[in-house]
């Protein structure tokens, strides 16, 4: 599995739709600088998400000789019906804040996309 | 057309939701649901089963706009899930309907894009119009423009003058988003998707118990002996607590508060206790073989027994949890437990239902969250702060005038109307007044999204009063 551009591509997206929602409460060019050094914490955070649910589920029953199609139609609608579950309490236990709502917005966007681009690898 | 009509229905739902509380907001959203989900899937509403589904969930959303409660609002989302779900695949159980519902709502622009297959795509695209070229074409050199700007901003005092002053602060960020959450949404709904395991293991599965080839007469005759003797016992032991019970009820004099509180709460306890261990033994023993075995019939009459006897013990509470109300008026845990009995009443009788008509698990499942979801519905349609205030005004030997005020404002009218004459003391009807004053201040500020039915009663009130 290409894990690499994986993460490379969901760091990105996952940063571009952060900024595009926080960016509605508030935009300079002095933070230029911010969004690029956010790509530090958004890179691990991906990682730390991606490698330790996504792909670990990959990994188990594509080893076990499920085809990749077969793991994302068994697991995804309910990987992203908890996604989901987590990303409204987050956000409402945080009272709607902007930065919390950009945050499990890109975060429920990205690894849903992540799933889809494992899913669609060709499989050796 | 397509793309348009739910571009339309995103709109509306930017300016129904954005920075507004729940009202006639939702009522018109499930207007919008409904429409879109008839245009986009004609045959699905020929079927019966998502008519009633679809008449629920505006019937929800009337409920909605006349009571503007929590408890109404969970429903509408509910049915909104159901329906959903049920254009997704009508024929299977309604707690599948829920999951096919939340999965379509969701995440259903992934699961098709999953779905897609991206070669025929490409060409299909290229066909009509190159699309992936144009956004290109438009948003690559937008974005190098927007960051070059706000840098050379900096360096010429002329030219972050002549910068500063366009300003696009007439276009809200917020409500565009708005918008395109609202897009998905509909987008979502439009087509909507199955979780595949769920529903092919649902639709795989009868109400009815296979009769198996292979059958050990030794095992099944051992089990039938325990579970005689078992049911037995516990229907002798239920009999006597049932006794001990009635004659509670009858010599017991003492009804203060805190002795009749101390009965109901001890009888519900008991209560969850013995139905959820009663329903548990009776699946146990008739979860498959012995259903067929030719020498059940005691076995059975037993288990008839048993759920009869537990009915009578609901009876009892129910009765203990009345007397309760009757003196000391009407509260939201005391409707909750008189809704909790309900609800067992329901599952015994599904229970019996299995074991006379040789029903699986999946019978008892399907039906319960049938029964429980349209209690929902109907729990939700009644204005339970309004009962409550009522109830206790008029019926009840006392009530807690504290009790009454703390509850939302949906009795503020009501309260208002009968302070005088009630007999309370003078704090308690400035409260009661300063309640109404601040309901009537929150009425008036709500936008016309926000409106229920009470804004339509306040204006009534002004136009006779003027």
């Amino acid at each position: 599995m290409h894990v690499v551009s994986n993460l490379a591509k969901s760091c990105l997206l996952a940063t571009v739709i952060f900024w595009i929602i926080a960016g509605t409460d508030y935009m300079d060019i002095d933070m230029i600088l911010v969004i690029f050094l956010s790509f530090i914490p958004i890179f691990f955070i991906a990682t730390i998400v991606i490698l330790g649910s996504i792909y670990v589920i990959f990994w188990l029953r594509v080893k076990n000789g499920f085809s990749k199609r077969q793991v994302y139609k068994t697991f995804y609608p309910y990987y992203a019906i908890t996604a989901f579950g987590i990303a409204v309490f987050g956000i409402i236990s945080s009272g709607f804040d902007i930065y919390i709502i950009a945050f499990f917005t890109s975060a429920f966007i990205t690894t849903s996309q992540s799933w889809i681009w494992f899913a669609k690898e060709k499989q050796r | 057309m397509k793309h348009i009509l739910i571009g339309i229905a995103a709109i509306l739902f930017s300016v129904l939701f954005y920075e507004q509380h729940i009202g006639l907001n939702l009522s018109i959203f499930s207007l919008a649901t409904i429409a879109i989900l008839v245009f986009y899937n004609p045959k699905a509403f020929k079927n019966r089963y998502t008519i009633v589904h679809a008449i629920l969930y505006i019937a929800t959303a009337i409920v909605v706009f006349m009571q503007h409660s929590y408890l109404s609002i969970i429903a509408n989302c509910v049915a909104f899930f159901t329906l959903v779900g049920a254009v997704s695949e009508d024929k299977t159980s309604i707690y599948v309907c829920w999951l096919n519902g939340l999965y379509t709502s969701i995440a259903g622009f992934f699961h098709r894009n999953f779905e897609v297959d991206d070669d025929v795509e490409k060409v299909s695209l290229k066909k009509d119009i190159d699309v992936i070229h144009l956004t290109k074409l438009i948003g690559i050199p937008l974005v190098f423009i927007v960051v070059f700007i706000l840098l050379y901003k900096n360096g010429n005092p002329m030219f972050n003058n002549l910068v500063s002053k366009i300003s696009f602060e007439f276009i809200n960020m917020q409500w565009v988003l708005f918008c395109v959450l609202g897009y998905y949404l509909f987008s979502n709904i439009s087509k909507p998707i199955i979780v595949e395991s769920a529903t092919s293991a649902d639709l795989n599965t009868k109400n009815e118990l296979v009769k198996p080839d292979d059958v050990s007469e030794e095992k099944l005759k051992k089990e039938k002996q325990l579970g005689t003797t078992l049911l037995g016992l516990l229907n002798l032991l239920i009999v006597l607590y049932i006794i001990t019970d009635i004659a509670s009820l009858i010599i017991g004099e003492d009804t203060s508060a805190p002795t009749l509180s101390s009965l109901v709460h001890n009888g519900i306890y008991t209560l969850i206790a013995s139905i959820v261990i009663a329903i548990v033994i009776i699946l146990y023993f008739f979860r498959g073989n012995l259903n067929f075995y030719s020498e059940n019939r005691t076995l059975k009459n037993l288990t008839f027994l048993w759920i009869f006897l537990n009915i009578i013990l609901i009876a009892l509470i129910a009765i203990k949890n009345q007397n309760y109300i009757t003196s000391f008026g009407l509260t939201y845990k005391r409707i909750g437990v008189h809704i909790y009995i309900l609800l067992t009443l329901v599952g015994l009788i599904t229970t019996f239902l299995k074991v006379l008509n040789i029903k699986n698990m999946a019978f008892l499942f399907r039906r319960n969250t049938q029964i429980a979801f349209i209690v929902l519905i109907l729990m939700s349609a009644i204005n339970w702060d309004q009962t409550i205030t009522v109830y206790n005004l008029k019926h009840a030997n006392g009530f807690d005038v504290n009790y009454l005020i703390n509850l939302s404002n949906r009795n503020a009218i009501l309260l208002n109307d009968k302070k005088d004459v009630l007999n309370i003391s003078e704090s308690d009807k400035n409260r009661i007044s300063a309640k109404y004053r601040t309901y009537m201040i929150t009425l008036r500020q709500r936008d016309w999204q926000e409106w229920s039915y009470e804004n339509f009663l306040i204006e009534d009130d002004n136009s006779n009063s003027e």
